[in-house]
């Protein structure tokens, strides 16, 4: 049996989908919802073909091949539409990729990556981070008027964190010896260069979510004078970034489609974060794309809780059943979800946005 | 929490009366009786929720615990269906229809009005003493007596805003009262058989009381007649209709009966039995005749043939086919349907024609899915047919949800053993052993008809094993749908029967070939089934010399909305939407002007006036940006607005959406609020060509048909109407409905009769008895009350921002 895409024949077997034949014939086809050895949901449309005859557009990861069909799979009908639906997923992507801190940074220095590193009482690496992204130059902190700590959201709620202070500090601890990694120095152009998703409006309670991952009491520094001032201080980041920034297949697509995120973005929840200590767990909902893998992942375990998914339509979400939160998923049915997960939505306190 | 509020009714929180150990026990004693299997999971929340009011946090837990149930099935698909309620609500449930005959009629309003009244809140849903709650239901299925409330099953049509305190007193006051029935001694020398309609809408009507009046007179007369309840006639807009047969076959008919006519009506007709009992009659006439006028008003005293003239009119160009013997059958009377030919055609099938003979004449019939789609029965039957697998089923798909229609639900209270014989004939066809009813859960006389039928079928044994000595075993059961339009697609219903989430699947693979269980399955409309035994008994040849070269045969339609007779009909395919909307709906009501027609509910389109010489056709439909869908038709007039209408059906489609796929979950949330923000005057023109973009997009990339044809009602609106949509993008709502751009006002017409002011709810016109009354804009809420009550017609609409132009 076969069928043709993109001109090209492919013979297949019986319960073979397009998908699998276009894989065959070298035919790259962009996926967000599907993985291999999960079985296929078709939500996110964005392995939309044409077939020809019809002219119906049918997912590829779930449309089973049939004798004699023609397909297209990358006119400009099928790349438009691929588009078009990275576009709404984008428009209820109520999530920011970098922070502000971050964005507005004349350098592009990874400013919340310093924080979690150094509130994990990482000095080595927070150092080595400095010396990657200055590539033995200057820090440019030492002359930069703190456009980070102006825009830094912890001010809203007592002060900034101090960030250049802290980053002076480090870099007066880089020492001789150490080699210069073969990075490139850290740029704004790169940072601003990529597709970003931008959080818009947030109320007031919404902007009071990313408190959660600070503890109750903290000590505040303005001068950081040590490593353990510095780590006292780096604790009352609210972590703004998304910790899959470097690893999120949504963002991946978005740049790869030279889209521009849609402004006007739509509700179908207010922006929370879901924290498990526990098994380490980050859900935040409002970067859900609702492909289900880590409802599927999960399927076949026996292992409870699972996340699933619950509501219907445009307000349904994943959470672990009967409780709406995530407090009681374990640790090993975590690690799987999080990886599984094509966006940031479930994420782990350890993951690191290292780009 | 203070005292007060602590567990004395007024606080709805989890902690209500329930104990656990009473949770338990109803759950130990609902799995008992339905199974532990993970498909059992709708049905066992249903028996929960009936016993319970609602499905309590810790019923969840111990049901995962008793069964095969996990809590990632159990919390999916309980907060995915509406029926399911995980807060109590109030002791009684006001339904509220929001269907599209009553959108049109104002329902949003009646919604208000209620919530009001009752000081019921969208926070806490249920009235400070805890006896009612709110719920906006999609359609009740009685659009012809719109709008509706129904409270606990019983039901109010033609409801007015300001009937909120009449309507739940008389709710309380009248507790549910058994169905009266005529004790039915059999044998046939009755001077005549006295017929009322009792369909769900015709009960609203009031057809309930004229019975209990007809039972009345007879017992105190001692007439010999036979008192029959029968099913829907169609003629809703004619209710209470009483028909009266006599041996000699003269039928007399009477529409709009008020029960203080029955007396008469009767009497007219059959005279009592005994010589003292005349003489009672007599002597009461003479009373009445010194006593009231009435007489000469009276309906026994106009003449036959006018008042048949209505009803003729009504019926003319109908041809009844799966609705033959409308108004004639008792619904729940086997040896009725025995008499009227029921049966026949299954036994003829059985007796001398084999499976593939069958399918032939289906085929040869032309019958096209009545479900909406039109996909070719005998098509499907053969592929069903022809599947090598032993075990396979057949389903018949009663999840009307188009909120407009009703036609199914009529067919199965009105017909249900001839839909049962039409699912037993399929089954034959196809060679499949089992057969379901999914039945929503809003159509619980359609459940209880269906289910009364089935026990006396099964009695029988025309239903079970080896079926009338042939060797042909079939059996069916009953499933009711748990509150999901979209479950309507074939592969959203087989996943709620297998107690998944009702979300679509990709086709193919196709039901028919691996559906419920992963086995062939046979999933067919009610009104298909319900015309397969009318083909069998006449042949295809004369179910396809009717209808239209494409689409053969005939349709059910409910025509409703603003139209001076509405009902349910059933015309030849072909027949204009002209001829359907004048000559039987006798064209729109209260003198205003015909705009258009919504043909298909939300997945279909409108059809305005002028293309009104359009016939009922598939192709035809299709062609002009409709659709054919199940039968819903609302009438629309110049008070409507394209763009209201367009929104209300979004807002439908998008809650309806099941949210798998990216095009129709984020899709119809964006074109909803497009045109929320048109209907407020908040929108321009780039957001109308956003619309333009979004309708086809969502069309092309939705994975089901829900997604694919959500945007029908724009592209029609937009193909036909567009100038209104611009208008309101300029800030005009040129049908002067939608609230935030129009308001109302008081002309000189005034002459102060203060009836404005005693109905306004929120006391937005000032006392001034003989001056011209004013509305204070600030205050006025636009509920219409006013302008409904004045009786000079004095108060007018007028668009906020173009003042001169609009008077």
């Amino acid at each position: 049996m076969k069928i043709r895409i993109d001109n090209i024949e492919v013979e297949f077997f019986k319960d073979e989908t397009i998908l699998d034949c276009a894989r065959r014939a070298g035919i790259e086809i962009p996926t967000l919802c599907h993985r291999d050895g999960v079985e296929h949901y078709a939500s996110c449309m964005v392995c939309l073909v044409r077939v020809r005859g019809t002219n119906g557009l049918v997912p590829s990861c779930s449309a089973l091949a049939q004798d004699g069909m023609d397909i297209d799979a990358s006119g400009e009908e099928v790349v438009r539409m691929r588009h078009e639906s990275v576009n709404l997923l984008l428009s209820e992507h109520r999530a920011e990729c970098e922070a502000p801190c971050r964005i507005v940074c004349p350098a592009g220095y990874n400013i919340p990556l310093m924080n979690r590193l150094l509130g994990a009482q990482r000095f080595e690496e927070a150092v080595n981070l400095i010396r990657a992204e200055t590539g033995g130059e200057e820090l440019r902190c030492i002359s930069c008027k703190a456009f980070c700590e102006n825009a830094c959201r912890r001010k809203k709620i007592d002060n900034p964190v101090s960030i250049r202070n802290m980053r002076i500090f480090l870099s007066l601890n880089l020492t001789d010896t150490a080699d210069v990694t073969n990075s490139e120095p850290a740029s704004a152009e790169t940072v601003r260069g990529r597709f970003s998703s931008r959080t818009g409006r947030l109320d007031d309670s919404e902007q009071r979510e990313w408190l959660k991952e600070c503890p109750d009491n903290v000590t505040r520094h303005r001068e950081i004078t040590d490593f353990r001032s510095a780590a006292e201080e780096a604790v009352s980041c609210m972590h703004c970034d998304c910790r899959a920034a470097g690893d999120c297949r949504l963002r991946d697509l978005a740049g790869e489609f030279g889209l521009r995120d849609p402004g006007g973005k739509i509700a179908n929840a207010p922006v929370t974060k879901k924290i498990n200590r526990n098994a380490g767990l980050i859900f935040e909902h409002a970067k859900c794309i609702k492909c289900g893998l880590c409802v599927r992942i999960c399927i076949d375990s026996q292992e409870e809780p699972a996340p699933t998914f619950i509501n219907r339509g445009f307000v349904t979400i994943i959470s672990e059943p009967l409780t709406g939160q995530f407090d009681d998923i374990i640790p090993s049915v975590a690690r799987k979800c999080i990886e599984v997960c094509p966006t940031g939505a479930l994420s782990h306190f350890e993951d690191n946005n290292t780009i | 929490m203070n005292e007060r509020e602590e567990h004395t009714g007024t606080c709805n929180c989890d902690n209500n009366a329930l104990s656990v150990g009473e949770i338990v026990s109803v759950v130990d004693s609902v799995v008992r009786q339905t199974g532990t299997e993970k498909d059992k999971v709708i049905l066992i929340l249903q028996e929960v929720q009936k016993r319970l009011n609602y499905i309590p946090s810790d019923a969840l837990k111990h049901i995962c615990r008793v069964t095969e149930i996990t809590p990632g099935q159990i919390s999916g698909v309980s907060t995915f269906y509406s029926q399911f309620r995980h807060i109590p609500s109030g002791r009684h449930t006001i339904k509220i229809c929001a269907g599209t005959a009553c959108h049109v009629k104002g329902s949003q309003l009646i919604s208000e009005a209620f919530k009001r009244d009752l000081q019921i809140t969208d926070e806490r849903n249920a009235s400070p003493d805890n006896l009612f709650s709110i719920e906006e239901v999609a359609c009740l299925g009685c659009c012809t007596i719109a709008p509706v409330v129904q409270i606990d099953g019983k039901t109010y049509g033609h409801v007015r805003p300001t009937q909120v305190n009449e309507i739940v007193n008389d709710f309380l006051r009248t507790a549910a009262r058994e169905p009266q029935h005529d004790d039915d001694k059999g044998g046939n020398d009755y001077d005549a058989e006295v017929r009322i309609g009792l369909g769900s809408c015709c009960v609203a009507g009031g057809s309930r009381e004229i019975l209990g009046r007809l039972l009345e007179i007879k017992e105190y007369y001692d007439l010999n007649i036979k008192v029959k309840p029968v099913g829907c006639v169609g003629v809703c807009n004619q209710t209470p209709l009483l028909e009266i047969v006599s041996p000699a076959d003269e039928n007399s008919r009477y529409t709009n009966v008020r029960k203080d006519q029955v007396e008469e009506i009767l009497l007219k007709h059959i005279r009592p039995r005994s010589l003292n009992k005349r003489l009672r009659f007599r002597i009461n006439n003479l009373a009445d005749t010194f006593v009231s006028d009435d007489l000469v008003y009276s309906p026994v005293n106009i003449a036959a043939d006018m008042r048949e003239r209505t009803l003729n009119d009504f019926l003319s160009i109908q041809v009844h086919l799966a609705t033959v013997n409308s108004g004639v059958m008792k619904p729940d009377s086997w040896e009725e349907y025995l008499l009227l030919d029921g049966f026949s055609a299954l036994k003829t099938v059985l007796r001398s024609h084999d499976p593939a003979s069958v399918v032939r004449i289906i085929s040869d019939s032309g019958l096209r899915g009545r479900g909406g789609a039109g996909f070719p029965t005998g098509k499907k039957w053969g592929i069903v047919a022809a599947e090598e697998e032993k075990e396979k089923y057949v389903i018949c798909n009663g999840d009307e949800g188009d909120p407009g229609a009703f036609m199914d639900r009529m067919l199965l209270e009105s017909f249900p053993f001839r839909i049962i014989e039409g699912m037993l004939i399929a089954g034959y066809a196809t060679g499949a052993e089992k057969g379901i009813f999914y039945i929503r859960a809003e159509y619980p006389l359609a459940v209880s008809r269906i289910r009364n039928a089935l026990n006396i079928c099964i009695e029988k044994g025309i239903v079970g094993q080896n079926i009338l000595n042939t060797g042909f075993s079939f059996n069916i059961g009953i499933f009711e749908g748990a509150g999901a339009f979209v479950c309507g697609e074939e592969t959203a219903l087989i996943a709620s029967l297998e107690g998944r989430r009702g979300t679509p699947n990709l086709r193919p693979p196709y039901p028919a070939a691996k559906g419920f269980r992963d086995k062939p399955t046979l999933v067919n409309n009610v009104e298909t089934l319900a015309l397969v035994p009318w083909i069998i008994s006449n042949g295809a040849d004369a179910f396809s010399s009717i209808g239209t070269e494409k689409s053969k045969g005939t349709k059910v339609f409910a025509l409703a909305g603003k139209i001076a007779r509405g009902g349910l009909i059933e015309v030849p395919m072909g027949t204009t939407i002209r001829d359907i909307v004048e000559k039987i709906g006798h064209g729109v009501a209260e003198g205003r002007s015909f705009k258009a027609v919504q043909i298909g509910g939300p997945s279909g389109g409108c059809i305005p006036e002028s293309m009104a010489d359009t016939p009922v056709d598939y192709e035809e439909l299709a062609r002009m940006g409709a659709m054919m869908g199940s039968g819903g038709m609302v009438v629309l007039d110049n008070t409507d607005c394209m763009v209201d209408m367009a929104k209300y059906f979004l807002d439908f489609t998008h809650k309806q959406s099941c949210g798998k796929c990216t095009f129709c979950r984020v899709g119809t949330k964006k074109m909803l609020d497009i045109l929320a923000r048109l209907t407020k005057g908040e929108a321009d023109m780039s957001d109308i060509d956003e619309l333009d973009k979004l309708c086809i997009d969502v069309k092309n990339g939705s994975l089901c048909g829900l997604g694919k044809t959500a945007p029908n009602p724009v592209i029609t609106g937009l193909k036909y109407f567009r100038e209104e949509y611009e208008a309101h993008a300029r800030g005009l709502c040129p049908a002067k409905r939608c609230r935030d751009l129009i308001r109302y006002n008081i002309t000189d017409k005034c002459t102060g009769c203060t009836k404005c002011f005693q109905e306004c709810p929120v006391n937005a016109i000032a006392f001034r008895p003989y001056e011209k009354h004013e509305i204070d804009q600030e205050l006025c809420t636009k509920c219409d009350n006013c302008r409904v009550v004045c009786p000079e017609d004095a108060i007018e609409l007028v668009n906020l921002n173009d003042e001169d132009k609009d008077r």
